[in-house]
């Protein structure tokens, strides 16, 4: 039976009309502030504080867990995985070779079209905390906040790719919305061929979508997608997933375009924040001057 | 008086931030929609329990933790929660003297109201969630509402 041991039942409790309307004035008026005017930053930086403890709390078993595992691994089991470490670290070191090179020559290049493309300047690690957010939306909680630097729009990629972008800053912590989330957008280029265009979120971890091809636009299945550093928000070139497939209805004018992302959203435990170098006029390396108009040059000449 | 209040509230606390700690606990993908709303249930059993001891502040305080951890505009489960306890508030004596399936029943009217109200909130602030999934969470709420009532009985009643 289901009973309930308070036996006050005298009828009214006073002035329950006057409390809900007050306060339902006072979260009305708390949700009209945050939307429009941004002058909740602060305030919101400092509750999350309060509910940071309970956060920590439910995620601290589940870390406890995964120390624990850690720790009674097999001596085999840690021989076997810094092997597959070494062979892996061998392969990154000898595709970084010729990476500073590289780089030094993008931002001659760049500097010679005048291009202000993002160039990442310096990473923080952080860990994704083992808390649900809104079950609706693709967004995590990350270790890392205003403290250590992270500000609103900043790129986060794993260790694949783009993995999302800054979505709110609190004092320790800080919510990330992942590119696959269904309001997110991310500016990408197909890699063999430059087509621009614009990645949407589906709201599912293993799916993005090109919803803005025409039907004729060159993109096939296996297709490399990065980032094109238009807008600003993110750098430019690093990968946002693989065309996954096509749909080509001719009675439609747009393309359906699966695109599978690189990063691994529903997995990564550990994100990269990234920084980009300030692109001043100054700090990029001066081309020479006459170079410019020299093809204009010989154009007229012809 | 004031000493009554005060020890009235304590088990409120507590058990409002267990419900806390439920809500943000990680489930996988697939359960995620599925979760009832632990804090909800809790807010509308002390507004029916003791709605002297400040039912209607503990709703507004815990819809603005619910607005926090889950990163949602603030204010919207404050204001969906005080509007739905407020309501069970009013109930409060009807539901004491209903049998366990209409209390079921109106748990799940007013779980689903909350749903509504949250459902509004993000039309109104231009990030829509339509998935139908969203409406499950009531129902469940409203079946683990007798077991949650038996166990703050058991609980209390030592």
């Amino acid at each position: 039976m289901v009973a309930f041991r308070n036996t006050d039942t005298s009828g009214r409790t006073t002035g329950l009309l006057l409390r809900c309307v007050l306060y339902s004035l006072l979260a009305l008026g708390l949700i009209i502030v945050d939307k429009r005017y941004d002058h909740l930053g602060r305030i919101r930086r400092l509750l999350s504080v309060a509910v940071y403890p309970v956060q920590v709390a439910v995620a601290s078993p589940f870390d406890g867990w995964n120390w624990f595992r850690d720790s009674v691994t097999t001596r085999d089991a840690l021989r076997a995985e810094k092997t597959k470490l070494e062979a892996q670290l061998r392969v990154a070191q000898f595709r970084l070779q010729r990476y500073e090179a590289l780089e030094a020559e993008i931002q001659r290049l760049r500097a010679l079209r005048d291009s202000t493309e993002g160039i990442t300047d310096r990473f923080v690690i952080g860990d994704v905390m083992d808390v649900d957010l809104d079950a609706f939306r693709a967004r995590v909680l990350v270790d890392k906040g205003a403290g250590d630097g992270v500000y609103v729009g900043q790129t986060v990629l794993d260790s694949g790719g783009v993995f999302g972008q800054v979505a709110r800053v609190g004092e320790l912590s800080s919510e990330v919305i992942l590119i696959s989330d269904a309001a997110h957008a991310i500016p990408v280029q197909v890699n063999r061929t430059g087509l621009r265009t614009i990645a949407v979120g589906t709201g599912d971890m293993s799916r993005l979508k090109l919803p803005y091809l025409p039907t004729s636009a060159d993109v096939i299945a296996g297709d490399l997608l990065v980032t094109s550093g238009l807008g600003g928000g993110f750098p430019a070139g690093y990968p946002v997933g693989t065309v996954a497939e096509v749909k080509r209805d001719p009675a439609q004018s747009l393309a359906d375009v699966d695109v599978k992302p690189a990063a691994a959203l529903d997995r990564s435990k550990e994100l990269m924040f990234v920084w980009l170098k300030p692109q001043t006029a100054e700090a990029l390396p001066k081309p020479a001057a006459p170079k410019p108009s020299a093809p204009k040059q010989a154009a007229t000449k012809q | 008086m004031m000493r009554d209040n005060r020890i009235r509230r304590l088990p409120m606390v507590l058990s409002a931030l267990v419900a806390l700690g439920l809500a943000v606990l990680p489930l996988p993908t697939v359960l995620e929609p599925l979760r009832p709303d632990f804090l909800v249930l809790v807010v509308f059993y002390w507004c029916v329990e003791s709605p002297r001891a400040g039912g209607l502040g503990l709703a507004f305080v815990s819809g603005l933790a619910l607005d926090l951890v889950q990163g949602v505009v603030l204010g919207q489960h404050a204001l969906a929660l005080t509007l739905m306890g407020a309501w069970a508030t009013h109930l409060r004596l009807r539901i004491r003297v209903f049998s366990v399936l209409t209390q079921c029943l109106t748990i799940f009217a007013l779980l689903t109201g909350y749903q509504f109200v949250l459902f509004w909130v993000d039309g109104a602030t231009g990030n829509p969630v339509t998935a139908f999934s969203r409406w499950l969470s009531p129902f469940i709420g409203a079946l683990l509402w007798p077991a949650l009532v038996n166990a703050f009985g058991n609980v209390r009643g030592r």
